[in-house]
C-alpha cells in the first residue's frame, strides 16, 4: 500500500479568475524599462560631454566597428536561446571567438597557399561548421556541460590556429575582401549593410517562423517542447552548427577589415558574450532576441568609444564589461528565485 | 448540472477499449491481463495504489509502451491499433493531459497551444492568427478570456491547466487523459477545472481522470475501474459504489508478517505537540508521543506530512502552536538545535542529504558522532572502528568492511548505513523521512527490526511512510494528514490500511476526526 508521496508541492499561487493583464507591471517589464532608460541616459551623458562623440562620423564608425562582434553575439544568443538560459548549465558556446581567429588564419592560408576565392571560402565556412557540429555533438550526444565542452574547444581551436599561422599575421588579399573593406552603398559601409542583413535574417527566422518558435520552445522547456513534437536534440545541435558557421562568416568580416588574419581574436569573447547576455535584459520574457542583441552590442560599442574619447584606457572597457556579465547574471538568477 | 447520457447505459461503442493487457518487464508483470473501457461523454475514474499498473496502462494508452507481444486489444473508437505509437495514438485523438504542467514558461498563451502545428502565413509563423484562434478556443470551451500575448509564467496554476487542456482541444482531442490533474490546484481552482470537464463532457468526449483523492472520484467521475497487482478488479457506475468499497478494492491485501511484533510498553510522554501549524502547509496538528511508542504519519502528495516533519527537526519554524520535548519547550530553530535536543531526522532522499556515498562506511557512520569520538580534538582511529563495526553488525550491513566505500552497497545497505549513522547517536526522538522506500523485503525487516529495538530502548520514533501497508505493521498508532491538517488518528483496531487510504484520500465521514472535505 502505497500513496504518492514522493516531493512536496504546495498549492499554486493566484486567484482562478483571470486577471487583468493591464493591470501591473510584471517584474520583466520594470527591467525593461530601467534597462533602456539607462542605455539611453549613458548614450545622452556621453554626448553631452564628450567632444566628438554625438557625430554622424563616429555613431557610423561605431556601427561599423559593432558588425563583426555583433554577428558573433547573435550566433550567441542563437546558442543561449536554444539551450536555455540558465547560465550553468544552459547553452553557451565559449569557443566562438576561437572559432573566428581559427577560421581567419584558414582564409588566409588558404588564399596564400593560392586556392581560388570559392575554394577559400568553402574551405573557412565549412571548418567554422564542423568546429560547431562538434560542440553540438560534445553536448547533444555525450551530454557534456556546455559551459565545459566549448571551453575545451576553445583551447583545441585556439591551438589549431597557432599551429596554422605559427603564431604570425598572414596577410591577405581578393576581390570579395576588397568589396567588403572599402564598399559603401547609401552612405553605409559594406559591414553595417552586412549587419542588417544579417540581423534581418536572424529576426525573421528567430522571430516570425515555426522554427523560431520551436528553438524558443527548446530552450524554454526541452521536455515540453519534446511533447508536443519538437526534435530537441537537433535543434540545439543545429544551434551549434549554424553558431560555429556564423564565426566562419565573421572570420571572413575580419580579414577583410584587417587584410590579414589576426592572432588573439579570444580576447573578443568577453564582449559578444556580456551582449549576449546583456540582451536578454531588453525582452519581455528574459531571452535573447536578435533586437536586444543589437541594442546591448551597440551600447558595449559607444561604451568603449565614449571612454576612448575622453581618453580612458580601454583596460576600463573590459572591466565594465565583466561587470555587466556578473550583474546580468546575478539578476537572472536572482529572478529564477523569486519568480520560479 | 445535469449528468451526461446515462453512464449506465453504455453509448453503443467505446471510445477505448484495452482487454487482457498484459506487460512484462524483465522478471516481473506489472499488468496481467488488464481491461480499461471508455466511453465518449464519460468521466472515467481509475484507482489504485502505486505499482497496481495504473501507470503502465495509461503508457500503452499513449503508445509509449506496447503491450506483450500477442497479449490483448487495444482499440480506438472501434478500430483495432496495431501498431500503436505516441504519434498514432494522438492521430486518433487520444491527448494526454501530464501532471505537471508541460509548458514553455516564457511563451505566450498563443505559442504554447501553437507549438508544433503552427499557423503559416506563407513560410512565415502566423502569430497573429495563432493568438486570435488560441483565446476564440479558450472562449468557446472555457468561457474565459485568456488574452492570447500573455506568458505562460504569468498565469496561475489552473490557467496553465486550462492551456494544456485546450492544446489538446485545438489538435481536436476526443479522449482527454489527465494524469492527476488536481495536484497543485487550491480548492477553487479544482472547481472550475471540474465545470470545465462537465462541459467538455457534455460535448462527446471522454475523459479519463486518473487521482490519489477519492473524494474528487466521487464527484466528478461517472464510471471507475479499480486496479490491483496488474489487473482491473471493478469497475462499475460511481453512482452504484460507495468510497469505502473502492478502497477495499484497492487495498486487497492483508498485513502479513513481514512485520517483527514487540512487547508494548510505552513510558512517559516525550514529545508534546499542541495546536502546531506553518502557514501554507499545515495547521492545528497536535499530538503526543511516548518513549517506547512508533507513531506513523502518513498524507498525500502535498498533504503537509512532510513539513510537519521538517519543523519537528528544525528546518521549517513553525508560524503557531507549541511543542514540549521532555517537559521543556522546544522550538528548534535549525538543525543543529534540534540534534542538541536529541532529535534526529532519518532523510528520504539518502544519496543527497544522508549520506556520502564517495566515502567510506566508517566514515559515514562516524561523521554524525565525532563529538562522541573525539579526544583533544582529534578523531580516535580505534574508537571510530568499533563504533563502525557495531553499526555494520547491528544492522547486518551486507560489506566487505568498514572501509568499503558506500557507493559500492545496494540501496538497502545504503539505507541502513544512515540509520547507522543517527541511530548510534542516542537521540531521544527518531523522525525516519520513508525509511523504507526503494529497499528490497528483506532489508526493509531488518530496518523495522532496528526500529523497534530503538523503541524498546526507551526511544520515541515517528516514521513517516506513503507505505500504509507498514504504517499499520510497524506503528503504534498514526496519523493521517489530508489538506494540511490531521484528517483521522488510527490505533489498535482501527489501524488498517484500507481506513487510512480513505482518510488519506479525503473520505472520512465514517471515521473519527474532523471531516476535512473541501477544506482548501
Amino acid at each position: 500500500m502505497t500513496l504518492a508521496q514522493t516531493e512536496i508541492t504546495l498549492p499554486g499561487p493566484g486567484p482562478g479568475r483571470v486577471r487583468a493583464w493591464t493591470a501591473t507591471l510584471s517584474g520583466g517589464d520594470v527591467t525593461r524599462l530601467v534597462a533602456l532608460a539607462t542605455v539611453a541616459l549613458v548614450f545622452i551623458g556621453f554626448a553631452v560631454t564628450t567632444r566628438g562623440f554625438f557625430t554622424s562620423w563616429n555613431i557610423l564608425n561605431v556601427i561599423e566597428q559593432s558588425a563583426i562582434p555583433g554577428i558573433l553575439a547573435l550566433a550567441m544568443a542563437l546558442v543561449i536561446l536554444t539551450g536555455g538560459s540558465d547560465v550553468q548549465t544552459g547553452g553557451i558556446d565559449l569557443s566562438l571567438a576561437a572559432n573566428m581567429g581559427l577560421s581567419a588564419a584558414i582564409f588566409a592560408v588558404a588564399l596564400r597557399a593560392g586556392w581560388g576565392e570559392p575554394a577559400a571560402l568553402a574551405a573557412t565556412l565549412g571548418a567554422g561548421m564542423l568546429v560547431g557540429v562538434v560542440n553540438g555533438l560534445a553536448v547533444v550526444r555525450l551530454g557534456i556541460l556546455p559551459l565545459l565542452a566549448t571551453l575545451a574547444m576553445s583551447n583545441i581551436v585556439g591551438g589549431l590556429e597557432l599551429v596554422l599561422t605559427e603564431n604570425t599575421v598572414i596577410p591577405a588579399t581578393s576581390p570579395i575582401l576588397n568589396v567588403l573593406s572599402a564598399g559603401s552603398f547609401l552612405g553605409l559601409s559594406s559591414l553595417t549593410w552586412v549587419l542588417i542583413l544579417v540581423s534581418t535574417l536572424a529576426a525573421v527566422i528567430l522571430h516570425a517562423s515555426p522554427p523560431g518558435l520551436r528553438l524558443y520552445a527548446t530552450g524554454g522547456h526541452p521536455e515540453a517542447a519534446r511533447a508536443a513534437g519538437v526534435s530537441v536534440g537537433r535543434l540545439i545541435l543545429g544551434s551549434y552548427a549554424v553558431a560555429g558557421f556564423t564565426a566562419a562568416f565573421a572570420a571572413i568580416l575580419s580579414v577583410s577589415r584587417l587584410s590579414a588574419s589576426s592572432t588573439g581574436t579570444g580576447e573578443m569573447l568577453l564582449s559578444i558574450l556580456a551582449a549576449a547576455l546583456l540582451g536578454t535584459v531588453f525582452s519581455r520574457r528574459g531571452v535573447p532576441t536578435v533586437a536586444g542583441t543589437l541594442i546591448a552590442v551597440l551600447f558595449i560599442g559607444f561604451l568603449s568609444n565614449g571612454f576612448q574619447l575622453k581618453g580612458l584606457s580601454s583596460n576600463w572597457v573590459s572591466g565594465v564589461q565583466g561587470a555587466l556579465i556578473l550583474a546580468v547574471v546575478a539578476a537572472t538568477a536572482l529572478n529564477r528565485r523569486k519568480g520560479g | 448540472m445535469t449528468k451526461a447520457p446515462d453512464p449506465r447505459l453504455p453509448a453503443s461503442q467505446p471510445a477505448v477499449e484495452l482487454r487482457g493487457i498484459v506487460k512484462t518487464y524483465g522478471a516481473s508483470q506489472a499488468l496481467r491481463g488488464a481491461d480499461l473501457v471508455l466511453h465518449p461523454g464519460q468521466i472515467h475514474g481509475l484507482v489504485g495504489q502505486n505499482g497496481a499498473g495504473k501507470s503502465t496502462i495509461i503508457r500503452i494508452l499513449a503508445g509509449i509502451e506496447q503491450a506483450d507481444p500477442g497479449s490483448g486489444l487495444v482499440q480506438v473508437f472501434g478500430e483495432a491499433v496495431s501498431h500503436p505509437s505516441p504519434e498514432e495514438m494522438e492521430r486518433r485523438g487520444i491527448h494526454f493531459i501530464h501532471q505537471d504542467r508541460l509548458l514553455v514558461p516564457t511563451a505566450t498563451v498563443a505559442e504554447a497551444i501553437a507549438l508544433g502545428q503552427e499557423p503559416k502565413f506563407g513560410p512565415f509563423y502566423n502569430g497573429r492568427r495563432a493568438t486570435r484562434q488560441a483565446e476564440a478556443l479558450i472562449r468557446r470551451h472555457f468561457g474565459l478570456d485568456i488574452p492570447g500575448n500573455r506568458l505562460i509564467r504569468d498565469l496561475s496554476a489552473a490557467e496553465q491547466k486550462i492551456v494544456q487542456i485546450s492544446r489538446a482541444l485545438a489538435s481536436d482531442a476526443r479522449v482527454l487523459v489527465l494524469d492527476e490533474p488536481t495536484a497543485a490546484l487550491v480548492r477553487r481552482e479544482v472547481e472550475s477545472l471540474f465545470s470545465v470537464l462537465r462541459n467538455l463532457r457534455s460535448r462527446g468526449l471522454s475523459i479519463l481522470f486518473i487521482s490519489h483523492y477519492m473524494d474528487e472520484i466521487e464527484e466528478i467521475c461517472d464510471h471507475v475501474t479499480v486496479f490491483h497487482d496488474g489487473r482491473h478488479v471493478a469497475s462499475h457506475p460511481v453512482a452504484s459504489t460507495s468510497i469505502p468499497e473502492i478502497v477495499t478494492e484497492m487495498v486487497n491485501r492483508e498485513v502479513g508478517e513481514l512485520y517483527p511484533r514487540r512487547s508494548h510498553a510505552p513510558g512517559a510522554v516525550v514529545l508534546k505537540v499542541e495546536g502546531l501549524g506553518r502557514d501554507g502547509a499545515f495547521s492545528d496538528v497536535g499530538f503526543e508521543l511516548r518513549a517506547g511508542e512508533v507513531l506513523g504519519i502518513s498524507g498525500l502528495l502535498g498533504s503537509g506530512a512532510k513539513e510537519i516533519l521538517a519543523t519537528l527537526f528544525g528546518l521549517a519554524p513553525a508560524d503557531h502552536g507549541r511543542v514540549t520535548l521532555e517537559g521543556r519547550p522546544y522550538a528548534p530553530g535549525s538543525v543543529r538545535a534540534a540534534v542538541s535536543r536529541g532529535v534526529v531526522l532519518v532523510p528520504e532522499d539518502r544519496r543527497r542529504q544522508g549520506v556520502s556515498v564517495s566515502h567510506s562506511i566508517r566514515e559515514n557512520i562516524t561523521l554524525g558522532n565525532l563529538g562522541l569520538l573525539s579526544r583533544l580534538g582529534l578523531v580516535s582511529r580505534s574508537s571510530e572502528r568499533s563504533l563502525a563495526g557495531r553499526g555494520i553488525a547491528d544492522l547486518s550491513i551486507r560489506t566487505t568492511g568498514p572501509d568499503q566505500k558506500v557507493a559500492a552497497l545496494s540501496g538497502g545497505n545504503q539505507q541502513k548505513v544512515v540509520l547507522s549513522k543517527w541511530l548510534s547517536s542516542g537521540a531521544r526522538v527518531y523522525l525516519l523521512d520513508e525509511p523504507t522506500v526503494a529497499v528490497d523485503v528483506g532489508a526493509k525487516v531488518e530496518i523495522y527490526t532496528v526500529l523497534n529495538r530503538l523503541a524498546s530502548e526507551g526511544a520515541a520514533v515517528i516514521v513517516l511512510s506513503s507505505d500504509l501497508l507498514e504504517l499499520a505493521g510497524l506503528c503504534d498508532r498514526a496519523l493521517i494528514i489530508h489538506r494540511g491538517r490531521i484528517a483521522g488518528r488510527f490505533e489498535g483496531e482501527t489501524l488498517r490500511p484500507e481506513l487510512m487510504l480513505a482518510a488519506a484520500s479525503g473520505a472520512t465521514p465514517h471515521l473519527p476526526g474532523p471531516n476535512m472535505k473541501g477544506a482548501a
